[in-house]
C-alpha cells in the first residue's frame, strides 16, 4: 500500500528536488497510514541512495539497468507499475517536470488513475483528494479532487522547503524484464549544458530584458548570476533577437521557471512574461521606466539603469558573501 | 410633419425627413464569423509587423513600407472587395469597412494602406476598361505594385478642377504628353502605378491616365517633412512631356473629375472608418495607461476628471462607428438595389455609394474630429508622458490631424453636405420643402401638449430626434428663403447646418444600434451602450441648440427671430439627465475591461 | 501519411479571471477565446508545413467540446486542414478528452499525432501523454523541431538541462513548442476556404472522467512593492536575505 515516489538524479547525483518529492510522499504515506518506497532507475551508489531516507524514504527499489540513463518513458512506466503492482500501492508521486509529465499519464493510464499536474498541496484527504494546483498560467489556482480509487500526483518543484532527518532507508534490488516497445525511441544525440544550472531547476534565476540595450552587455547579468550563483534567463524579444539562446527565453511561450528568487532587469513586465515567472517568491525588478508594470508583480524594486545598478548589485553581493 | 412611410429603401440625406426602423440598419455587432476572422486577421497582421515596426516605419528605413504592403496583399488584405476575377475575394463593402476600420490602427501604415486600396486602386478598377483591369488590378489586390493618385496641385487643392497640369496628343497619336506638378501625392516613393489628373488641350474638365513608374517623363521630388504620419512616403511628382501610351487613358475624356469626385466619396467613409479604428486604439491606450499610471497612491483611472475623458472619449467614437456601418449598408444595399434594376454592378457600386455621398461627408467630418478628440485628451490622460516622444500618445496625436485636412478639408466637407441636400431637394429628389413647410405651420400653432407620451425604453430619444430633424428643416427652410441665392456665400450659416445635420444623423445611427442590440442581447447586457446614447443625445440637443441659435442670429430678425428661437428651444429641449453618472458608468465598463469594450 | 492535429479552445492570455461568486467557475462572460498556442502555432502549423512540403497526405484536426467551439476549429481550418472532428462532449479532465480522442483516432489509423506541450488554461500538458498511452504509441514531449525520413519522426526535445535528437518509428504522438514552427496569420483564401472544409460533429460513447475541479481561488495581491535606491544595493541585499531569506 505503500507511495511510490520516482527519484531522478543526473549521472548518479540525486537531483535537489527528487528529495522533495521523496519528502512529499512521505508526508502522504504519513496522512494514509504507510510508508513511501523510492524507485530510483539507472546507474547510481549506494550511498547516495541511501540519503534518500533523511528525507522520508522508507524503502528504495533500485532497478539499476543502465539504459535508464536517458528518458524512456514506456520503461520508466513499466517499471513504476511493477513496483506499485507488488506494494498495492494506490498513489504514485513525480515531479511535474520534464520526465515526470513523459512517465505519470502512462502511469495512470495503465492504473486507472487521476492525476494532478503541478501539485502546490499536500491532499485534503478530509474532504476527497483535494489537490491545489496553478491554473491560466498562474493567474489562479485550482483545488482538484482526484475521484478515482487510484491517485498519480505530480508535484511542483521547489514548493516545500526539504527538511533533512536522520531516517534511513533499505535497498531493494529489482530486476524487471522489458518489451522491445519500451525503448522504441532511440537518443541519436544529447546536447546538455553543461556547468550551467538549468533554468527549471534554478532556485536563483537572473533574467534581462530589451532594457538591457544589446548582446554586449550581458556579461553584466553573467556576472550577477555567477556572484549568486544563479541561473541567467531572458524576455521574449531578447530571445528573438538572438541576444540569447532560445532556451534561456522564460514567459509564455517560452519557458517556466519558479525560483525564490528572480530578478528581472530591463524586463517591462508584459502579461505573457509574468505567466512565465509569477510561480517565483520573491521577485526584484530593476527597469529605468518606474511605470514598468512589472513593479506590480515584485516585492523589491529599483528605478535605475541596468548598467551602472548591475554592476553595484554584484558588488555588494560579494561584499555580503565575504562578511558570511 | 409629413415623414413618409414608404416601403421603398432608404435614399441619402432622406434621414432628415424620414423615419428609420432600428431592425433596417446594419450594426457592427452582427458582424459574422468569417468577418470577424478577417477582422482578427487586420489586429494580428498590425500586432506582429506595423506596431513594433512603428519607429523605423516613422524613419521610412528604405523598403520597409513597401515590404509591409507585400504582406498584407499575401494575406489578402488588398484585395477585399475586389472581385474575384482580378484576384481579389469579392467582399461587400460593410466588410471592406471593418478592414479599413482594424488597419486604422496602424498610424503611417494606415495611411499607406487606405491611399493603396483606396485612390489607389479604385479608379482602374472602376472605370477601366477589361484590358486595363487585367493588366493592373490583379497586380494591385496582390501587393506585387503599389498605387498612387496624382491630383492635388501645388495651386489647385480643395478646387481639383482648377489644375494646371495637361496633356496633349503625340504627333503620332499613340501617347499623351502629360506636363504638370502634382502634390501630396501619398504612396508616391514607392508607387508603381499612378492614377493622373490632368486636362487635355484646352478641354474644360479633368481626364484621368494611368501612369506607370517607368514612363518617360515621371520623376520624384524628396520626401515631404510633415507634422505627423511621417512614415507615410509623401512627394511631389513631376511629369514633363511624361509619355503616356492612349490605351492608358482612364474611362472617356474630360471624365476625370466625375472619378475624382466618386472615389473620394468612397475615400472618405473610408477614412471614418479608418479613424473609428485608430480611436479605438487610443482608446485603449489611455485607459490601460490610466489603470497603471498610480498617483496619490491610486489609478488615476479612479479620479472623475479621468473617467470624463475615458467616457467621453469612448461616446464619441461609438457614434461614429454607429454612423458609420448605418451608412456602408445603406451604400451597399443600394448598390444591390441598383444591379437588380439590372445596372453594371460598378456603375451599380458608384451610384450606391454616391446616393450616399451626403452622410459620407458628414461621417468623414465627424469621425476624424472625433479621433482629434480622442487623442488630444490620450495625451491629456498620459499627462507628461503624453508630451514624451518616447510614449505613442505623440505619434497618435501627431497622426491624426491630416485626417481633418485630406479627403476634403472637413470644411469643404461641411458645405458639401449642405449643398448636396439642397440640390437634391432642388431637383425634387429629396422633399424637404413639405416637410419645412409643415415645422413652419407647427411653429405658429398651439403646441399639443395633451398629445399622448409614447413609452417605451428608447420613445424619449425617438421624440428627441424627431425635433431634432425638425429644428434643421426650420433654421434651413428660413436660411434658404432669407438668404437665397446668398446662402452658399454665407459660410458659417452653412457651417452651422453641418453640424446640426452631423449631429442630428450620429445621434439617430446611436440610437437605432442601441435599440438594435437591445432587441438581441436584452437590456441588462447593453446598460452602457444606453448610457452612451443618452448621453450622446443629450449633448447633440445643446449643440443643435447653439449652431441653431447662432445662425438664426444671423439671418432672423423681430418676431420671426423671436418665433424661431422659441421654435429651436421647443425642438431641442430634452429632459434633464444625470451625465456626470452616465459618464461614471460608461468609464467604469472600460476601466474593468481595461480596453475600449463597446 | 495522415495527421491528426490536437487543438483546445483557451481563454485568451490577457483574459482578467474572475471566478463566480462561490467560487466554483470561471465567469465566461466577456471572455475571448483563442486556439491554445501551443496547438496552434506549433502542432497546425508544423502539420500544415509538412502537408505543404508534400510528406503528408491529409491533415485532421480534431477537438473534444459543445457547439461553442466550433469558431476556434474554423479558425484552426482558415491556417489549414482538410477536416475537422468536434467530438461532441463537454469535457471534465484530461484523461476524458484523451480517451474520446483515442476512439475516433483508432477509428481512423493516423501516422503521426500532434499536439501543444500544455493548455494554457489548464497547464496540465497531460492530454496528449494519456493518448498515446491510450494509443499503444510512443510519445514525444517538449520537442523542439519535427522531420519526417521515411517512416521515422526525427525529434528535437527538451531535455532536462538541455536538448537531445530521438528518432522513432511512425506512427507516434509528439507534443510541440516553441521553435517546431512559426505562427501564421491566416489570410483571406484560407478564412474563406474554411467555411467549405468539412466539420464532423461526432457523439462519443461515455467515459468518466478521474478528477474534478472543486473550486477556484485567486492570488493573493501583492503586498506592494518595497522600492529600494539605485545607490543603495547594500540595502537590497541586506533585504533579500534578512526579509526575504532567499541568499
Amino acid at each position: 500500500m505503500s507511495v511510490i515516489v520516482l527519484v531522478e538524479h543526473t549521472e548518479g547525483n540525486i537531483k535537489k528536488k527528487s528529495f522533495e518529492a521523496v519528502q512529499y510522499a512521505a508526508h502522504i504515506a504519513q496522512q494514509t497510514g504507510t510508508t513511501a518506497t523510492a524507485v530510483v532507475l539507472g546507474s547510481i551508489a549506494d550511498a547516495e541512495m541511501e540519503a534518500l531516507g533523511n528525507y522520508g524514504a522508507k524503502k528504495v527499489v533500485h532497478i539499476a539497468d543502465d539504459r535508464f540513463n536517458e528518458l524512456h518513458a514506456r520503461a520508466y512506466t513499466s517499471a513504476l507499475i511493477k513496483v506499485a503492482q507488488a506494494g498495492e500501492s494506490k498513489i504514485i508521486v513525480t515531479l511535474y517536470d520534464i520526465n515526470g509529465r513523459a512517465v505519470a499519464p502512462r502511469v495512470a493510464v495503465q492504473l486507472k488513475a487521476g492525476i494532478v499536474a503541478g501539485a502546490l498541496s499536500y491532499p485534503d484527504i478530509d474532504n476527497g483528494f483535494v489537490i491545489k494546483k496553478a491554473v491560466f498560467s498562474g493567474k489562479a489556482f485550482a483545488f482538484v479532487n482526484v475521484v478515482s480509487d487510484k491517485k498519480v500526483i505530480m508535484l511542483m518543484p521547489n514548493t516545500f522547503p526539504l527538511v533533512k532527518t536522520d531516517g534511513k532507508a533499505s535497498i531493494e534490488k529489482l530486476d524487471i524484464s522489458f518489451t522491445e516497445k519500451d525503448f522504441g525511441i532511440k537518443v541519436t544525440a544529447v546536447n546538455k549544458v553543461v556547468g550551467e544550472i538549468p533554468l527549471s531547476d534554478a532556485t536563483l534565476v537572473v533574467s534581462g530584458g530589451r532594457g538591457m540595450k544589446g548582446p554586449e552587455n550581458w556579461g553584466l547579468i553573467e556576472n550577477l548570476a555567477k556572484e549568486l550563483g544563479a541561473a541567467t534567463a531572458c524576455s521574449r524579444p531578447v530571445a528573438d533577437a538572438h541576444w540569447r539562446p532560445h532556451h534561456e527565453h522564460v514567459g509564455q511561450t517560452g519557458g517556466t521557471v519558479r525560483p525564490d528568487l528572480y530578478i528581472a532587469v530591463g524586463i517591462s513586465g508584459a502579461i505573457q512574461h509574468l505567466a512565465g515567472v509569477n510561480g517565483s517568491k520573491t521577485i526584484v525588478v530593476i527597469n529605468t521606466d518606474p511605470e514598468a508594470p512589472f513593479f506590480k508583480a515584485a516585492n523589491y524594486g529599483v528605478v535605475g539603469d541596468a548598467m551602472t545598478v548591475l554592476p553595484r548589485l554584484t558588488e555588494a553581493v560579494k561584499k555580503f558573501k565575504q562578511h558570511k | 410633419m409629413n415623414i413618409t412611410g414608404s416601403v421603398n429603401a432608404i435614399k441619402g440625406g432622406e434621414f432628415l425627413v424620414r423615419e428609420t426602423e432600428a431592425d433596417s440598419i446594419f450594426i457592427p455587432e452582427e458582424w459574422n464569423e468569417e468577418q470577424l476572422m478577417i477582422a482578427e486577421t487586420c489586429t494580428n497582421f498590425l500586432a506582429q509587423h506595423v506596431t513594433p515596426n512603428l519607429t523605423r516605419i516613422d524613419e521610412q528605413e528604405e523598403g520597409l513600407m513597401p515590404h509591409l504592403m507585400e504582406e498584407a496583399g499575401a494575406l489578402g488584405l488588398l484585395g477585399i472587395s475586389i472581385p474575384e476575377e482580378y484576384g481579389g475575394f469579392g467582399k461587400d463593402f460593410t466588410t471592406s469597412m471593418l478592414v479599413t476600420e482594424k488597419l486604422g490602427a496602424g498610424n503611417s501604415f494606415s495611411v499607406a494602406f487606405s491611399a493603396h486600396t483606396g485612390i489607389g486602386t479604385l479608379p482602374i478598377l472602376y472605370y477601366g476598361n477589361a484590358e486595363q483591369k487585367q493588366k493592373y488590378i490583379p497586380k494591385l489586390a496582390s501587393g506585387e505594385w503599389k498605387g498612387a493618385y496624382c491630383l492635388t496641385e501645388p495651386g489647385a487643392g480643395s478646387d481639383a478642377n482648377s489644375g494646371k497640369a495637361r496633356a496633349k496628343l503625340s504627333a503620332d497619336g499613340k501617347h499623351y504628353l502629360i506636363t504638370g506638378q502634382k502634390m501630396w501625392i501619398t504612396n508616391a516613393g514607392f508607387a508603381d502605378i499612378f492614377t493622373v489628373f490632368a486636362k487635355i488641350d484646352d478641354d474644360e474638365n479633368l481626364s484621368a491616365f494611368i501612369v506607370e513608374k517607368n514612363f518617360e517623363g515621371l520623376s520624384l521630388n524628396p520626401e515631404e517633412h510633415k507634422m505627423g504620419i511621417k512614415g507615410s512616403s509623401t512627394r511631389q511628382v513631376f511629369f514633363n512631356d511624361c509619355k503616356v501610351p492612349v490605351e492608358n487613358l482612364l474611362s472617356e475624356r474630360q471624365n476625370g473629375f466625375k472619378i475624382a469626385v466618386n472615389i473620394l466619396n468612397l475615400g472618405r467613409i473610408k477614412l471614418g472608418g479608418g479613424t473609428v479604428g485608430a480611436s479605438k486604439e487610443v482608446i485603449t491606450m489611455a485607459v490601460r495607461y490610466a489603470n497603471e499610471r498610480e498617483q496619490f497612491g491610486r489609478a488615476i483611472s479612479k479620479y472623475g476628471a479621468i473617467r470624463h475623458k475615458l467616457a467621453q472619449q469612448a461616446i464619441r467614437t461609438y457614434g461614429s462607428e454607429s454612423a458609420i456601418y448605418r451608412a456602408s449598408q445603406n451604400m451597399e444595399e443600394a448598390t444591390e438595389q441598383f444591379v437588380a434594376s439590372g445596372m453594371d454592378e460598378i456603375k451599380a457600386k458608384l451610384k450606391g455609394t454616391e446616393q450616399f455621398a451626403i452622410e459620407a461627408a458628414l461621417i468623414k467630418v465627424h469621425a476624424s474630429e472625433t479621433l482629434d478628440y480622442v487623442v488630444d485628451e490620450g495625451v491629456q490622460i498620459y499627462g507628461g508622458m503624453g508630451y514624451s516622444a518616447e510614449a505613442p500618445m505623440d505619434r497618435a496625436y501627431r497622426d491624426s490631424r491630416i485626417n481633418r485636412i485630406f479627403e476634403g478639408t472637413n470644411e469643404i466637407n461641411r458645405m458639401l453636405m449642405v449643398d448636396m441636400m439642397l440640390k437634391r431637394a432642388l431637383k425634387g429628389e429629396l422633399d424637404l420643402m413639405g416637410p419645412a413647410q409643415a415645422v413652419a405651420g407647427e411653429l405658429t400653432s398651439i403646441p399639443d401638449f395633451a398629445a399622448a407620451e409614447e413609452e417605451g425604453l428608447f420613445s424619449k430619444e425617438k421624440k428627441y430626434i424627431k425635433g431634432f430633424k425638425k429644428a434643421i428643416l426650420m433654421v434651413a427652410g428660413a436660411a434658404v428663403q432669407k438668404l437665397m441665392t446668398q446662402l452658399g456665400k454665407e459660410q458659417e450659416v452653412l457651417m452651422c447646418l453641418a453640424d446640426m445635420l452631423m449631429e442630428l444623423y450620429v445621434s439617430e445611427s446611436t440610437q437605432l444600434r442601441v435599440e438594435k442590440l437591445v432587441g438581441m442581447r436584452g437590456e441588462e447586457a447593453c446598460k452602457e451602450q444606453l448610457d452612451i446614447m443618452r448621453v450622446y443625445i443629450n449633448d447633440a440637443a445643446e449643440n443643435i441648440l447653439k449652431s441653431g441659435k447662432e445662425a438664426i442670429n444671423s439671418f432672423a430678425d423681430g418676431d420671426e427671430k423671436r418665433m424661431m428661437l422659441m421654435g429651436l428651444k421647443r425642438f431641442t429641449k430634452t429632459e434633464d439627465i444625470n451625465t456626470i453618472q452616465a459618464r461614471r458608468n460608461i468609464a467604469a465598463k472600460l476601466i474593468t475591461e481595461n480596453k475600449y469594450c463597446f | 501519411m495522415k495527421i491528426l492535429v490536437c487543438i483546445s479552445q483557451v481563454p485568451d492570455t490577457t483574459t482578467k479571471i474572475i471566478l463566480n461568486p462561490n467560487a466554483t467557475a470561471i465567469n465566461k462572460e466577456g471572455t475571448t477565446y483563442v486556439i491554445n498556442p501551443y496547438d496552434e502555432w506549433y502542432a497546425l502549423i508544423r502539420a500544415i508545413e509538412l502537408k505543404e512540403s508534400g510528406i503528408a497526405t491529409e491533415i485532421h484536426l480534431i477537438t473534444v467540446g459543445k457547439a461553442e467551439v466550433e469558431p476556434i476549429i474554423r479558425k484552426a481550418l482558415s491556417l489549414g486542414g482538410d477536416e475537422a472532428i468536434r467530438i461532441d462532449a463537454e469535457s471534465i479532465d484530461p484523461y476524458q478528452t484523451a480517451a474520446y480522442i483515442a476512439d475516433y483516432a483508432k477509428s481512423v489509423g493516423y501516422d503521426l499525432v500532434l499536439c501543444g506541450k500544455e493548455s494554457i488554461d489548464y497547464n496540465n500538458g497531460t492530454t496528449g501523454v494519456i493518448l498515446a498511452e491510450m494509443l499503444d504509441l510512443d510519445y514525444i514531449g517538449f520537442a523542439t523541431s519535427i522531420k519526417i525520413e521515411g517512416n521515422s519522426a526525427i525529434v528535437n526535445r527538451e531535455i532536462e538541462g538541455g536538448e537531445e535528437t530521438d528518432s522513432c518509428k511512425l506512427p507516434v504522438v509528439i507534443a510541440c513548442q516553441k521553435g517546431v514552427a512559426e505562427a501564421r496569420i491566416p489570410n483571406m483564401r484560407g478564412i474563406m476556404a474554411a467555411r467549405t472544409r468539412p466539420l464532423k460533429v461526432v457523439t462519443p460513447s461515455a467515459v468518466s472522467p478521474l478528477t474534478e475541479i472543486l473550486s477556484y481561488e485567486l492570488p493573493l495581491a501583492k503586498s506592494g512593492v518595497k522600492m529600494v535606491s539605485p545607490d543603495n544595493m547594500d540595502e537590497l541585499v541586506e533585504l533579500l536575505h534578512s526579509e526575504a531569506k532567499v541568499i
